[in-house]
């Protein structure tokens, strides 16, 4: 019946007696007390909550790893180094028998050498990390620059919805628009004035259908500018006014203030970008499945079919499972482990290079 | 009472119980495999799914069209993935009844030995070409067809293929062959043509499966599916393909030419209604009773060397009594010949029916599960 | 000024015109693939569009999109709430767990490491994790609950490096006002900080779900397909349906309808994508807004 403190500001109607006001004082520093409890357990709360989320991440990936690891072990003993140099793919005789090797249970004629995948996986990221490089620094210095805000904004929006295309539906317009044009229109003036030069002789006829190598590389660039060139433009809108006004006081052009002071200050953070890319490029599957050509080879010419290693997966896994031996299954894994070793390795260098520039220091005054 | 009159008392007690247990497992291992008057079984509530094949997806959609008109209780998931697929799915249990061109494989079976490929009905494989200027039925053989896909013939006017064509005015055009990237029955059927025409050369070397190690063919192209075949066929001119039958139409549309093959008699035949059927008949004794059997090259004189019979990859061992009723029914009305083997639904894929005898066979199969 | 250093002023303004022209050049070799893409999509699926496409269930490779189009839906509801809810609070871990570190050291160790590798990690392989571990392994078959663990794996390090931004960008003023209230850390955290960066946040939960409902190859492989629409079931082998499934297998059938199907899907795609970006930019404008009111 009396009111418990906490309702601020709400005075009984009766003037409290000294008893009744030592109850209601009671029952404040009660309430006080319970709410301290409660929020001390909150913080408890979230801190713990916070260390669990935290480890999930790491919990994942060691998971990820180990059921790579684990799966694909029979396969390791079995295909050896030949995995990485050779270039075969023999499922073996699924009509036949089963034989063992090393203690491992397979079919006869089983023979498997990733080298074309290994090599396709590397060539398109690397052609498109080369290509995305460029347009990406390039496409930022449009954006931050020269252009007015109100361009450059719902430009900016333009390349952030491509960067939220699915990549089943780029794939889909490499295969159904751009592949064609491409091997109709550009290929053709490419390839018909390429001297046969060691390198340049790569890029000479035929010309294919528009499914191969440069194809899959071009698409893949698309793909990974907007990331590189969204960060790239966050970071050139970072640099300080002063040095770039700077240099243009003492007579810079343009050209020269963004190659001598922009680029440098946020070079590490460039580099950060591109690596980025090259992680999404190296396991980008399904835009790559669509376009690559889905061939079991090193690419003869540019424009050649191939595959890479996680077109191959998602293409080639479901059907692997017909060797009830397991084994085809266990060297998918093994393909997966090269390919997330890939991936791991290009990551972790990337976050060195970025920690150990910016820990050379840049010039004055920069970075707090 | 002496022992021997004991124990002659006992004997009608022994026989009175034998009966009686005779009596109660007889009925009860009898009842859950009664097929009905209308030769299916009625199916409960819920959903069937199907994946696999691509050469019998058109024709399963039909079926299910048809199915659904008077079983509409029932609803038939399908999909078009590859034989290799179906045959995974059906045994890691991810689908109910895995469609598929091949048999299954020893490994297959002793991975999971309760699977059982049952035919459905009769299918074939055509090879197409997209020649420009060629409208006639080129005639091919395995053996030619195996040097195509090997590289050592690379130009349509190749002496090899004029020694067989003498009438056909051949472009000088190179040849594109196109193969299955997925994991497919009709790889299956191609190779193991290829590997009875040449035992000693493809048979031996690269043989027969559903994915195979192709040989590297400068031009070559793989598609997904047999719809990717005719497609990628037709933006190609010089290529070769081979696809499932029940793409004939897109085939014609697409204004490509199919070839004759040569079967094992040496002559080359078509496929049509009555060379297949020829074929077809010339297997129907010896098909086992698990369904296990290649039909390619036959001793038919005027049989089609590529058919095959349609799987049904499905595991004995359901997870509940109503998903295996449900798998009986839409199977029962499938080789039912009135119903889903009747020419209504093959006609239109240029299927022929299981011969009786072996649909006799695939209703045991399907009565076994459970 | 002498010829050669006229010659060089000339090779200069040469330079910076090049410059220029290519940094041109560059932001329409950008645009006009993105806008080829959309304008493609759009030009092949308007045509044929039916309506009834978003309530007719898919059978084989006809009829509509209804259960890709709310599966898609579920598996970014259900990606919300696990991934965001661990991503947030891993953020928020990271940010508040670094902030004492002033030896410059940006790494807040191993857990920030794994969070970066996976977010590099190929899509496919974690698939074949989820396919080999769930779907096979625990016999889970292919359904709900495996498609929505890997998805979430895919994305917790996005939601979480987003978020560990925002938090980190809430004025130490406002950490060490709280703090003199009185305020425990966890009653501070919710009612000062973490209203503040809820901009962030929320943006950060955006993209993300942009993410998850454009990826396909770890789908293929936990959740499989099914045309008609979801059934309620986690786990058992109840496939699942999702919008990229008919974009990646139905542009390759002999059916027109599979063709419609599949750019259709392909249409659906980009509106979600295109509201989920223009959901956090509104979102972005309102706190500069905001921020600027003060």
């Amino acid at each position: 019946m009396s009111v418990v403190g906490g309702t601020a500001g709400e005075t009984p109607a009766v003037p409290p007696s000294p008893l009744h006001a030592a109850a209601t004082h009671r029952d404040a520093a009660a309430h006080r007390r319970v709410l301290q409890v409660l929020r001390r357990s909150e913080s408890g709360v979230w801190r713990w909550a916070g260390r669990i989320a935290v480890m999930l991440p790491l919990t994942a990936l060691v998971f990820v790893l180990a059921v790579l690891a684990v799966k694909a072990a029979p396969a390791i003993r079995v295909n050896g180094w030949n995995f990485l140099t050779g270039s075969t793919w023999n499922a073996g005789s699924g009509y036949g028998g089963v034989t063992h090797t090393d203690g491992v249970a397979h079919p006869i004629g089983a023979e498997y050498g990733a080298w074309p995948l290994i090599a396709g996986t590397l060539q398109t990221s690397a052609i498109a990390v080369i290509i995305a490089l460029l347009i990406s620094v390039g496409c930022a210095f449009a954006l931050t620059e020269r252009l007015p805000r109100w361009i450059s904004r719902p430009l900016g929006f333009a390349v952030e919805l491509l960067a939220g295309i699915p990549s089943v539906v780029i794939g889909l317009w490499g295969i159904l628009t751009f592949g064609p044009f491409l091997a109709a229109h550009v290929y053709p003036i490419i390839a018909d004035h390429m001297p046969d030069v060691p390198v340049l002789s790569y890029f000479r006829n035929p010309v294919g259908h528009g499914e191969g190598l440069l194809t899959g590389g071009l698409v893949l660039a698309l793909m990974i500018v907007p990331i590189i060139s969204s960060t790239t433009a966050d970071l050139f809108r970072q640099v300080p006014r002063l040095p770039k006004e700077g240099g243009e006081a003492l007579g810079m052009t343009d050209f020269e203030v963004a190659n001598r002071i922009t680029v440098p200050w946020v070079r590490s953070g460039i580099i950060g970008a591109t690596a980025l890319g090259l992680g999404r490029a190296l396991g980008e599957t399904m835009a790559v499945a669509m376009i690559a050509g889905s061939i079991f080879q090193v690419a003869p010419n540019i424009y050649s079919p191939m595959s890479t290693i996680a077109a191959t997966i998602v293409s080639k896994l479901d059907g692997a499972q017909t060797d009830g031996t397991g084994f085809a299954v266990a060297t998918f894994a093994e393909l997966g482990l090269i390919l997330a070793v890939i991936s791991v390795v290009v990551n972790l260098a990337a976050r060195g290079i970025v920690h150990r520039t910016s820990r050379l220091g840049g010039p004055v005054g920069r970075g707090a | 009472m002496t022992r021997i009159s004991r124990a002659k008392r006992l004997v009608p007690a022994v026989i009175g119980g034998a009966a009686l247990t005779l009596a109660v497992a007889l009925p009860a291992g009898a009842a859950s495999v009664k097929l009905p008057k209308s030769g299916v079984e009625t199916p409960s509530s819920g959903t069937v799914s199907e994946t696999g094949s691509s050469l019998l997806y058109p024709l399963f959609n039909l079926w299910v069209a048809g199915y659904n008109q008077t079983y509409s209780q029932l609803t038939v998931q399908t999909a078009s993935t590859g034989s290799g697929t179906g045959i995974t799915d059906a045994s890691n249990g991810t689908a109910d009844v895995g469609a598929s061109d091949a048999y299954l494989s020893t490994s297959e079976l002793q991975a999971t030995p309760t699977l059982e490929n049952i035919p459905l009905a009769i299918s074939a494989q055509i090879v197409e070409y997209n020649v420009p200027g060629v409208t006639a039925h080129l005639k091919l053989s395995g053996k030619l067809l195996a040097q195509i896909y090997q590289g050592k013939v690379t130009t349509w006017s190749n002496s090899a293929i004029a020694k067989l064509n003498p009438t056909v005015k051949l472009p000088t055009l190179p040849i594109v062959t196109l193969h299955r990237a997925d994991s497919s029955g009709d790889t299956f059927l191609f190779t193991s043509y290829l590997s009875k025409a040449t035992p000693s050369g493809w048979g031996s070397s690269i043989s027969y499966n559903t994915t195979v190690s192709w040989p590297n063919v400068s031009g070559a192209l793989a598609e997904t599916g047999n719809s990717g075949m005719v497609a990628g066929c037709k933006a190609t001119p010089g290529c070769v393909a081979y696809v499932g039958i029940s793409y004939l139409t897109q085939v014609l549309q697409a204004a490509q030419g199919y070839a004759a093959l040569q079967n094992a008699s040496g002559q080359y035949v078509l496929p049509s209604q009555g060379s297949i059927a020829a074929e077809a008949a010339s297997f129907a004794n010896k098909t086992p009773a698990n369904g296990t059997i290649s039909l390619i090259y036959g001793p038919a004189k005027q049989g089609y060397p590529i058919i095959n019979y349609e799987y049904g990859i499905v595991n004995s061992k359901q997870s509940t009594t109503s998903t295996a009723k449900n798998v009986r029914s839409v199977l029962e009305w499938a080789v039912n010949p009135t119903l889903g083997n009747s020419a209504t639904y093959l006609a239109q894929v240029n299927f022929q029916p299981l011969p009786t005898k072996v649909e006799a066979g695939s209703i045991k199969q399907i009565l076994k599960v459970k | 000024m002498g010829p050669t250093a006229a010659r060089g002023s000339r090779r200069r303004g040469g330079l910076e015109i090049a410059f220029r022209v290519g940094t041109y050049l560059a932001l329409l070799l950008v645009l006009g693939p993105a806008l080829w893409i959309l304008g493609g999509v759009v030009a092949r699926a308007v045509p044929h569009w039916r309506w009834d496409v978003l309530w007719t269930p898919t059978k084989g490779s006809s009829g509509g999109l209804e259960g890709a189009i709310i599966g898609t839906l579920i598996l970014m509801v259900g990606v919300l709430l696990i991934a965001g809810t661990i991503g947030v609070l891993a953020g928020i871990h990271l940010a508040e767990l670094a902030r004492p570190r002033k030896s410059g050291k940006p790494s807040g160790g191993v857990m920030r490491t794994a969070a970066d590798v996976l977010s590099g990690f190929p899509s496919i392989v974690l698939g074949y994790v989820g396919y080999v571990a769930l779907v096979v392994g625990l016999h889970w078959g292919y359904s709900l609950l495996p498609a929505l663990l890997i998805l979430s794996i895919m994305v917790v390090p996005y939601i979480a490096k987003s978020t560990e931004t925002a938090v980190r960008q809430v004025p130490t003023a406002y950490r060490e006002g709280a703090e003199a209230l009185g305020m425990s850390m966890g009653y501070g955290l919710r009612k000062v900080i973490l209203k503040s960066a809820l901009p962030g946040i929320v943006t950060g939960l955006l993209i993300a779900l942009a993410i998850a409902c454009g990826e396909t190859a770890p789908l293929l492989y936990t959740a499989g397909w099914s045309g008609s629409v979801w059934t309620g079931s986690f786990i058992g082998g109840h496939q699942f349906s999702y919008l990229t499934y008919p974009v990646w297998t139905f542009y390759n059938t002999s059916t027109e309808s599979g063709h419609s199907l599949s750019y259709d899907a392909a249409l659906l795609l980009l509106v979600i994508v295109l509201l989920l970006l223009v959901a956090s930019r509104i979102v972005v404008a309102r706190t500069q807004r905001h921020a600027e009111s003060h």
